[in-house]
């Protein structure tokens, strides 16, 4: 067994001085298993979504409060739950998930304005933040916050209301958790101290009414299932590639390879964009 | 290993600049298109880089062309196992 490892990981004269994983051969078969196991892993996400599928847990309730958070840490003041645009938000990610699109507007060229519009909202400004693949309420925040456009919206002093939709559907055949966040002022920005004195302050809350939410929780959650997998196997093959240096180093023997330290820099580079391709995307 | 490293370091250090910056650009920018774009071209980039550094250094064959094609097609296929288990794209 021992023997089988040392054979498979380093280079030895059994294997002709090239760790048998960094064979053509080999490679070959890991990039064939690669793709072959990609499209079982979404077999199997089709199939069994309670098995293998995408962990979510965010509610509307979540992303007000979180939202609010940032707004009276920033000095601005906190928005209001507004039904009518959590209506509109609604509306918004099912027409999406109908017509299979992730823009602000529609392929027919719906804008966002024309659902807050036909929910009985009339703004004088409007605003929307789109999310899709997050799995928790924060993770949503924090992706809008570190986007200069998302965030400006986010801590816009225009708005004063605001509305949520979280929702589970399918986008381009592939089953994911969508955020619709409508925001919306219905009254000038600055006349809004006076009239917020006449309104009723009844109508106007923090709290979400009719909360919609995403609670899922498969055995497996794919999300981190496919980045573990992903990060496990370019460390095995940056390890094989640094121990291989080493000892042909060591025992100085002579043959003609590619530059290990070229495909461990590559390497590097595709781990590190784990952290960028598996998350959630925002527009 | 040292002397080796030091022969080579404007070559180690164009590939590192390269790979730095394809990663800023790719992590600038939420479209995921436009990310597997940028992937694609850092992984052409590198092949290339690869080749053009054994053909200057005169030990070129065949076997190491495929070699960084090889670890090219690899990284990619890695890049589309996670989009395929994540649904980010």
């Amino acid at each position: 067994m021992k023997d089988f490892f040392l054979h498979l990981f380093t280079p030895k004269e059994s294997n002709n001085h090239r760790a048998k994983i960094l064979h053509h051969t080999n490679l070959i078969l890991a990039i064939a298993l690669l793709l072959f196991t990609s499209f079982f892993v979404q077999r199997l996400k089709e199939s069994f979504p309670s098995v293998l599928g995408v962990r979510a847990d965010i509610s509307s309730q979540e992303l007000l409060d979180l939202t609010n958070k940032e707004r009276q840490s920033n000095g601005v003041t906190p928005l209001y739950f507004n039904e009518k645009l959590a209506e509109a938000a609604a509306k918004k990610a099912q027409d999406m998930f109908e017509y299979d699109y992730w823009a602000h507007a529609s392929p027919t060229g719906k804008t966002p304005w024309v659902f807050i519009k036909s929910s009985g909202y009339k703004y004088v400004y409007a605003g929307e933040n789109l999310a899709r693949g997050f799995s928790t309420a924060d993770d949503v925040i924090k992706a809008w916050m570190a986007s200069p456009d998302h965030k400006a919206n986010m801590l816009s002093a225009n708005y004063q209301d605001v509305g949520f939709a979280v929702k589970i559907g399918e986008l381009n055949g592939e089953e994911t958790v969508l955020i619709v966040e409508e925001l919306g002022n219905l009254n000038m920005p600055i006349a809004r101290a006076k009239t917020a004195e006449i309104a009723t302050v009844s109508q106007k809350t923090t709290a979400v009414k009719n909360i919609t939410s995403v609670d899922r929780q498969p055995l497996i959650n794919s999300l981190s299932f496919g980045s573990n997998i992903y990060v496990m196997i370019i460390l095995v093959f940056i390890f094989v590639f640094l121990l291989d240096m080493i000892i042909i180093e060591k025992k100085k023997v002579m043959r003609f390879v590619g530059h290990n330290i070229d495909h461990v820099l590559y390497l590097l580079l595709i781990l590190a964009l784990a952290g960028i391709l598996g998350k959630g995307v925002i527009i | 290993m040292l002397t080796k490293l030091y022969k080579h370091t404007p070559y180690y250090l164009s590939l590192i600049v390269i790979l730095t910056l394809g990663f800023m650009l790719a992590s600038n920018n939420s479209n995921k298109t436009f990310q597997i774009g940028v992937v694609i071209a850092i992984t052409f980039f590198y092949v290339l880089w690869g080749i053009m550094h054994h053909l200057i250094n005169h030990d070129l064959n065949a076997k190491i062309v495929i070699e960084y094609i090889l670890i090219g097609s690899f990284g990619l296929a890695v890049i589309f196992f996670l989009l395929s288990t994540s649904g980010n794209y």
